[in-house]
C-alpha cells in the first residue's frame, strides 16, 4: 500500500486543486487556439465544442449511470429553438438574451422531469426509460413541424437577430463552457454522489433496498443534464443563426451516443474528444467522401461496441493502468489509497428503539399469489422489540417471499405490514427502508467496482446525504456495523473493490451495509450460508447484541436448525406458505410435526 | 365511411407486416433490432433490382425474404454472437449496422428515389368505393403471414425449440436444444420477413436509402405493446394504427404520425407487460 502512494504524489493533491490545475490548461488552450487555428477550422470548432457539451450529458446519464437516452438531443434542440423563437418573434437584447436562455433552461428542465416521472419508477424496466427517451424527441419534431411559420416548420429558423461577435469570441464562449461543464462533471462523478450514480448503474435494486431513492435520483440528474444539454443548444443557436428540427432530432439523439460509446463511456474525456473529432472530421470530409466517411464512422462504431465496449479511451486508461499496476498482483491494482476513516455514529434510531413500546413489525393476513399459485397464505406475526425471530422451513416455504413482502410494498396481493405503527401499503422498498426495516439477501449481491468504505457511504446515503462535489473522508457509523467491521477485517480494507473480497467478507459488508440504515427491523436471508465456523460465531455473536443491547427485532431465515437454537428467541416454522407452528425454540424443536416436516413425511394431517 | 374503414384496415396490416419481423427476433433474442428499418430499405431495394432486371413483379417479395435471410445470418454470426452477454450493447450494434447499410446502399445506387414496379396496379371497387388493389393485398397478407408465424411457432420443431428457448433459455440448452442455430435461424428469418416487408410497402412508398427509418419506431412500438405475441401484435397494429389513421384524418395528419410512439408510451406505463399480458 505504501509505495503506491508514494509512487503517485499527486493524488494527495486535494482533487479541487488537479481539477482546477487540469481546467487552467484548458482554458490556456482555449484563449490561445484561435491565434494558431485558421478560420474554417475555429468555425467548425465552434459547433464541436457545443456538442461536446451535449456529449458531456450523455455519458453521465448513460455512461455513469446507466440510463440508455436517444433524447439528450430534444434538449438541445429546446435551448436552441429557445433562442431563435425568442430573438426571431419578440425581441433581441441583452434582456431578451437572459430571458431566452432562462426559459430554455427551464423548458428543458420541465420536460425533463415529466419524462423522468414517466419513466423512472420502482420496477420500471430499464428498456421502458430508453423508449421515452426515444419518444421524446420524435414527439418534439412533430411539434416542430406542425408549428408552421411560427417554429419554421421543417425548414427552421434562420437569420434571427444575434450577437455578431467575432469569431474568436465565440469560440472562448464555447471553450469556456465546455471546462466549466466538463470540471463540474469531473468533480461530480468524483464526489460521493457520482458513486451513487455508478450504484445505480451496477445494481439498482441493492440501491433501493439500502434507502436511496433511486427514481428521484435519476430523474434530478435526467433534468440537471437535460438544462445543460438547453444551454449547449442555446449557444449553438445563438452562433450558428439557424435552428433546424434535427436540432431536437433522434438521429442527433443517437449521432451522441456513438459520441459516447466511441470516445469511451464514463470517462467524460473521451466522449467530448469522440463528440469533437467526429464532428470536425465529418465537416472536412463531407464535401469530399461525404458517404464514405459515415460508413467509416459506422463500422468503427460496430467494430468498437463489440471488441472495445469501453472505448477508445480503454485502450489509453488501460495501458496506464498496466503500467501503475507493473509488478504488482492483481488485487493491489484494485486496491485504491482509501481516505476513508469510520466514525461512530449518534445512531437515534437504535436508542428510540428501547423507549418505544409498539411493536416494531406486525403481519396481518399477509397473502402472496402469483397467478393461482399461492406462495403465502395469511401469515399472521408480530416481531417484539429485542427478539430474534427465526423463520424455518424446507425449500419453497415461502421464506424469501416473506422477506420480499415485508421490504417491498408492491410484493403482496392482500394482507397488511406494520412497521412501527405504520402501514406500509404500497410503498417502494426505498421508503419502506425509512420506515425502519433493513434487508439483506441470500446471495451477496453488492456493487463490484466500488471499494468497501464507497459501499459503506453508500449506506449512509439516506441519513447522511452526499456531497455533490467532494469525497467525505469520515463516514459514521453504528456501533454495531463497526463491530462487524472490526470482527471480520473488513475495517482494514476499506479501500479494496468488493469484487475481491473473500465470500465471508462479503457477507460481512453485506450486514454492515444494512446495519448502516440504522433499521428496526433487521431482515436477514440465511446471513452464514457459506462461512465458516468462527465467521459464523462472530455473526452469532453480533446478532445476539443487536437483539439484546440494541432491542432491534431480527428476522433470520437459516437452514442450519442448531444455529437457529443457539440464538433464536423463537421460532416461526412455515410449510408450503402457510404457518405451521409460531413458538419458543423448545416447542418447536421438539415439535413431531417439524420433524415430519423436515424428514419429508406425508403432512396432510397436522397433527 | 368505408374509405375510412378501409384505411384503417390496410395500415394495420402494413403495420403488423412491418413489426413481425421485429417481434419474432425481440420475442426469441430478447434483442431489439434496431438495424429492422435498414433491413426494410434493403428489401425495397430488392424489389427495385428484380423489377428493373425485367423479372415479374411477384418474384421481388421471396427475393427480398432471401437476400433478408443470408444478410441475417450473416449479420447473426458477425455482430450480434459475441454480444448476447450485452443486450445494451446488442441494441447499439444493431444500430451501427443500420448506418453502415444505409451507407452501403448510398454508395451503390446513389441518394435519389427510385420506384419497384408494383405486381398489381390499380383499384379495386370494394363498398361502392375503389379502393387501391394493393392495399387491399395487404391485409390478406397480414392475415396469412399471422397464420403462418402461429403455425410455424406450435405446428414444427423450429417453433417448438423457439418457445423453449423464449420461455427458459438454459433449461431449453439442458434439454439439449441448439440454442445457438434456434437464435441464428431467427434472426434469419426476422431479417428475410423485414425484407420481405420492405418490398411489400415499396409500391406504395419511394424507395429512398432512409425509408426504413420513419417504420423502426413505430414497429418497435407496436412490439412492445403487443406483448410479444402474434395475438397481441395484431391487437396493437389494429388500435393504433386505427387510431393513427383517426387522428391523421379528423385532427392533423403531422400529430397523426406521433399518435402511436404516444398512445405506446402511456399504454405501456399502465401495462408495462403490454396487451397479450396480465
Amino acid at each position: 500500500m505504501a509505495d503506491i502512494t508514494s509512487q503517485t504524489p499527486q493524488r494527495s493533491l486535494s482533487p479541487y486543486w488537479t481539477t482546477a490545475i487540469a481546467a487552467a490548461l484548458a482554458l490556456a488552450v482555449v484563449l490561445t487556439a484561435p491565434l494558431y487555428l485558421d478560420i474554417y477550422l475555429t468555425n467548425v470548432l465552434i459547433r464541436a465544442l457545443f456538442l461536446g457539451v451535449l456529449a458531456l450529458t450523455v455519458d453521465l446519464v448513460w455512461g455513469y449511470t446507466g440510463i440508455l437516452t436517444f433524447g439528450q438531443s430534444a434538449f438541445f434542440g429546446i435551448g436552441a429553438y429557445a433562442c431563435a423563437l425568442v430573438f426571431t418573434h419578440w425581441g433581441f437584447g441583452p434582456g431578451w438574451f437572459v430571458a431566452a436562455l432562462v426559459i430554455g433552461i427551464l423548458a428543458a428542465g420541465l420536460i425533463a422531469w415529466l419524462v423522468g416521472l414517466l419513466s423512472f419508477y420502482h420496477g420500471a424496466s430499464p428498456l421502458y426509460s430508453s423508449i421515452m427517451t426515444l419518444a421524446l424527441p420524435i414527439v418534439l419534431v412533430q411539434i416542430i413541424f406542425s408549428g408552421g411559420r411560427f417554429t419554421g416548420s421543417s425548414s427552421g429558423l434562420s437569420g434571427f437577430p444575434t450577437y455578431y461577435w467575432s469569431i474568436n469570441t465565440w469560440f472562448i464562449i464555447a471553450g469556456v463552457l465546455l471546462v466549466t461543464v466538463a470540471s463540474l462533471a469531473w468533480l461530480f462523478v468524483r464526489s460521493d454522489f457520482g458513486r451513487i450514480l455508478i450504484a445505480i448503474r451496477e445494481n439498482e435494486d441493492r440501491c433501493a433496498y439500502l434507502g436511496i431513492p433511486v427514481s428521484a435520483i435519476k430523474t434530478g440528474l435526467f433534468v440537471v443534464c437535460g438544462a445543460i444539454g438547453s444551454i449547449a443548444g442555446f449557444g449553438y443557436a445563438a452562433f450558428t443563426n439557424v435552428v433546424a428540427p434535427e436540432l431536437a432530432g433522434f438521429l442527433l439523439g443517437t449521432e451522441s451516443l456513438v459520441w459516447v460509446a466511441l470516445g469511451g463511456r464514463a470517462t467524460l474525456i473521451g466522449p467530448i474528444l469522440g463528440a469533437i473529432g467526429i464532428d470536425v472530421t465529418s465537416s472536412y470530409l463531407s464535401g469530399s467522401l461525404p458517404f464514405l466517411w459515415k460508413f467509416i464512422v459506422g463500422v468503427a462504431f460496430v467494430v468498437v461496441i463489440i471488441l472495445l465496449p469501453n472505448g477508445i479511451a480503454s485502450l489509453v486508461t488501460g495501458a496506464w493502468r498496466r503500467y501503475k499496476a507493473r509488478g504488482k498482483d492483481e488485487t493491489a491494482a484494485h486496491r485504491h489509497r482509501s481516505n476513508v476513516t469510520l466514525v461512530p455514529a449518534k445512531s437515534r434510531r437504535l436508542e428510540e428503539n428501547l423507549s418505544d413500546d409498539k411493536a416494531p413489525i406486525l403481519i396481518e393476513a399477509l397473502t402472496c399469489r402469483y397467478g393461482s399459485l399461492t406462495v403465502l397464505d395469511g401469515i399472521e406475526v408480530v416481531g417484539r422489540r429485542g427478539e430474534l425471530l427465526s423463520i424455518v422451513g424446507p425449500n419453497g416455504a415461502g421464506k424469501t417471499t416473506l422477506m420480499r413482502c415485508i421490504s417491498n410494498g408492491g410484493e403482496r396481493t392482500s394482507g397488511e405490514v406494520v412497521i412501527a405503527g405504520e402501514k406500509i401499503g404500497r410503498r417502494s422498498p426505498q421508503k419502506i427502508v425509512e420506515l425502519g426495516v433493513g434487508r439483506s439477501f441470500q446471495n451477496t449481491s453488492l456493487f463490484d467496482s466500488l471499494t468497501v468504505g464507497d459501499c459503506l457511504r453508500l449506506a449512509r446515503y439516506r441519513i447522511d446525504g452526499a456531497s455533490y462535489l467532494e469525497r467525505t473522508e469520515r463516514v459514521a457509523l453504528p456501533e454495531p456495523a463497526l463491530e462487524i467491521l472490526k470482527a471480520t477485517g473488513l475495517d482494514r480494507q476499506l479501500g479494496l473493490e468488493t469484487r475481491y473480497l473473500s465470500h465471508g467478507m462479503k457477507r460481512g459488508l453485506e450486514l454492515a451495509m444494512v446495519l448502516a440504515t440504522e433499521p428496526r427491523v433487521l431482515l436477514l436471508d440465511e446471513p452464514t450460508a457459506g462461512l465458516t465456523k468462527p465467521e459464523r460465531t462472530a455473526i452469532g455473536d453480533v446478532l445476539t447484541r443487536l437483539v439484546e443491547d440494541y432491542g432491534l427485532c431480527v428476522f433470520l431465515i437459516e437452514h442450519d436448525l442448531d444455529f437457529v437454537r443457539e440464538i433464536s428467541n423463537r421460532i416461526v416454522v412455515l410449510h408450503q406458505g402457510k404457518m405451521l407452528l409460531d413458538g419458543s425454540v423448545e416447542e418447536v424443536v421438539s415439535s413431531d410435526l417439524v420433524k415430519a416436516v423436515y424428514s419429508g413425511q406425508e403432512t396432510e394431517t397436522p397433527a | 365511411m368505408a374509405t375510412l374503414f378501409l384505411d384503417i384496415l390496410t395500415t394495420s396490416s402494413m403495420l403488423f407486416i412491418v413489426a413481425a419481423g421485429l417481434m419474432i427476433i425481440l420475442g426469441v433474442m430478447k434483442l431489439i433490432n434496431f438495424a429492422h428499418g435498414a433491413f426494410l430499405t434493403v428489401g425495397g431495394y430488392s424489389a427495385h433490382v428484380v423489377t428493373d432486371a425485367g423479372f415479374n413483379a411477384w418474384l421481388t417479395i421471396p427475393a427480398a425474404a432471401l437476400v433478408g435471410f443470408v444478410l441475417g445470418i450473416v449479420v447473426e454470426r458477425v455482430i450480434l454472437r459475441p454480444l448476447y452477454d450485452r443486450p445494451l450493447d446488442a441494441i447499439l450494434a444493431t444500430w451501427g449496422l443500420g448506418i453502415v447499410i444505409a451507407q452501403v446502399i448510398t454508395f451503390i445506387f446513389g441518394r435519389g428515389v427510385q420506384f419497384a414496379e408494383s405486381p398489381i396496379s390499380g383499384t379495386a371497387d370494394l363498398f361502392d368505393i375503389s379502393y387501391s388493389s394493393w392495399r387491399l393485398i395487404l391485409v390478406l397478407v397480414a392475415v396469412v403471414l399471422g397464420a403462418a408465424l402461429t403455425a410455424l411457432l406450435y405446428f414444427t420443431r423450429f417453433g417448438l425449440n423457439a418457445r423453449a428457448v423464449i420461455m427458459n433459455e438454459n433449461l431449453a440448452r439442458g434439454l439439449g436444444i441448439d440454442s445457438v442455430k434456434v437464435r441464428a435461424l431467427t434472426f434469419g428469418l426476422g431479417a428475410a420477413l423485414a425484407c420481405a416487408a420492405g418490398a411489400l410497402i415499396t409500391p406504395l412508398l419511394s424507395i429512398d436509402p432512409n425509408m426504413g427509418l420513419p417504420w423502426l419506431v413505430n414497429s418497435f412500438m407496436l412490439v412492445l405493446v403487443s406483448g410479444v405475441a402474434i395475438p397481441g401484435l395484431a391487437l396493437a397494429s389494429l388500435l393504433l394504427g386505427g387510431a393513427q389513421v383517426l387522428v391523421s384524418t379528423f385532427v392533423s395528419p403531422i400529430i397523426g404520425g406521433i399518435t402511436i410512439v404516444v398512445l405506446a408510451a402511456v399504454i405501456l406505463r399502465i401495462k408495462p407487460q403490454g396487451l397479450s399480458r396480465g
